[in-house]
């Protein structure tokens, strides 16, 4: 009996659901011809907030468990409370920075997809110009334009598609490829001289940000040059001399970006 | 029979609480959990618009902008998670390939913790510190992201025209300094390691290969160079002798 009724339920959900889509359908088609019921409305209305908040919800959820399992681990690898509080606010300090970065962007893409969409692909995986690009080619996909208030509804939908579409890439890849490298690493560990294994990873670090690092200078204007190299000097005079102040220590990498931002920034208004 | 079986599954699967492998395989399990929510909770905006709004695209359209998406960023969605995994560790990939932002926000944040708590990395420590310094980063950047998105415009119309214009000098900056913090470790492979990136990014330009494999290039010229100092160090130990 209970069986019956379940299923009697669900047919009726799965019904309700589809009748309510197809009248959704219908209003559609019949606004088409005349302005499409709003699209503006659309993309900053509260169901478009709901629908994007759920990767936020998701992205914060996902910090908390992990932060809770390294926090509860942290004691049996022999890390006292205090080092713990130091790293944390130490990362903090570090994270408002960079964090500022791509806030002219983020406007920019306000203006133009409406703010839960940009809220939820700026808290996401893509930056914020890849996000920008991509919801540019998916829009020229059905010929529409990517400026403030010429988004037509099929254009809102194409860049929708687009940035979910390129965003699930890395996503895949992340799912089935991170437990995989893990396993890899603690078999090259136990095959090889684990010193050397150290000084490989090291070099694959250094690559990396080597890679960063000059991806800022080369073909690219002088004062980058200048914010590059100033932020480095400021490094090594914090290392050498203040190391050893807890004070600076922690907030030391937001230190040396405004030490390379201000250096640049006079450079350019004294040189050009 | 099938208990049996069953009590054998069990007994091969958990090694004990608070052991290395006990917490990576949590890790791995939380990771496997939030990452799959994330594939889903990336499309809800388009089937939102699709099944509630009705604003539909043909199935055409939407492979043609898969196809796009893949040709453009394809090469991103692989290269960059294998470049990165060695850095990032098991949680903190997870984190990084959801929240974004890996290298300027999240990498910054993981190497400041376990440099606060004065532990090395590749280290069971240096594991744990940096799993928390890069899931502290994500509430701060969500934070900052969520303030700009509510109130931006108002903001930033505030701010003199020097602070703004100045805003395009931070990646350089906190590359600069993160590069120069790393390299002091190891001053000789980090400089070499920097001119090589310097060519590889000079030369992979003037060559067909899409530019979304210079980074890894860096990444494995920063490892041949690193076996390179390895052995000639080795060399030099013996010759001593």
């Amino acid at each position: 009996m209970d069986v019956m009724d379940t299923e009697q339920k669900s047919k009726l959900v799965i019904g309700a659901v589809c009748a309510f889509w197809a009248t959704r359908q219908i209003k559609f088609h019949n606004n088409q011809g005349g302005n499409i019921m709003g699209i503006n409305e659309i993309i900053n209305s509260p169901g478009m907030w709901a629908a994007c908040g759920i990767m936020v919800i998701v992205v914060v959820g996902q910090s908390i468990l992990f932060l809770r399992k390294a926090l509860k681990h942290a004691p049996s690898v022999g890390l006292t409370k205090d080092q713990t509080k130091s790293g944390i606010r130490a990362s903090i300090i570090t994270a408002i920075g960079p964090s500022f970065a791509p806030v002219l962007v983020l406007l920019s893409l306000v203006s133009v997809l409406g703010a839960p969409t940009t809220w939820m692909r700026m808290n996401d995986i893509g930056a914020p110009r890849t996000e920008l690009a991509m919801a540019e080619v998916a829009v020229g996909v059905v010929d529409g334009e990517l400026t403030p208030g010429a988004m037509t509804a099929e254009a809102f939908s194409a860049a929708t598609w687009g940035m979910a579409l390129n965003n699930v890439g890395w996503m895949l890849l992340t799912l089935f490829l991170t437990h995989r490298m893990s396993k890899a690493l603690g078999w090259m560990n136990a095959k090889y001289n684990p010193k050397w294994i150290k000084l490989l990873m090291l070099g694959a670090a250094f690559g990396l940000f080597g890679y960063m690092t000059s991806n800022q200078i080369v073909g690219k204007a002088p004062p980058a040059l200048v914010a590059v190299l100033a932020a480095g000097a400021g490094m090594v005079l914090i290392n050498k001399f203040l190391g050893k102040y807890r004070f600076i220590r922690e907030p030391a990498l937001g230190i040396c970006m405004i030490i390379g931002m201000a250096a640049a920034s006079i450079y350019k208004t004294m040189i050009g | 029979m099938e208990k049996t079986v069953g009590m054998k599954a069990k007994n091969l699967a958990p090694a004990p609480e608070g052991t290395k492998e006990a917490y990576d395989r949590q890790n791995i399990r939380i990771g496997i959990v939030t990452v799959s929510l994330a594939i889903i909770a990336n499309f809800i905006p388009a089937l939102y618009l699709w099944l509630v709004k009705g604003i539909a695209l043909d199935v055409s359209t939407i492979l043609t902008i898969w196809a796009l998406a893949f040709a453009t960023f394809g090469v991103s969605w692989i290269v960059q998670p294998i470049s990165y995994s060695p850095v990032m560790g098991i949680a903190g990939s997870y984190i990084s390939w959801i929240a974004g932002s890996v290298a300027d926000i999240r990498l910054p944040s993981a190497n400041m913790a376990r440099k606060a708590a004065g532990v090395e990395d590749s280290t069971p420590e240096g594991d744990v510190m940096s799993t928390i310094g890069v899931a502290c980063s994500v509430f701060v950047s969500v934070a900052i992201v969520s303030v700009f998105t509510f109130v931006g415009m108002g903001v930033i119309q505030m701010l003199p025209e020097s602070i703004t214009s100045a805003f395009s000098y931070i990646l350089p900056a906190v590359f600069g300094a993160v590069f120069t913090d790393m390299a002091i470790k190891n001053l000789k492979l980090g400089l070499i390691t920097f001119v090589a990136s310097v060519i590889v990014l000079l030369i992979v330009p003037l060559t067909p290969i899409p530019s979304g494999f210079s980074v890894l290039f860096c990444v494995i010229a920063g490892m041949l160079l690193a076996r390179l100092l390895f052995v000639m160090e080795q060399k030099k130990k013996t010759t001593e002798k």
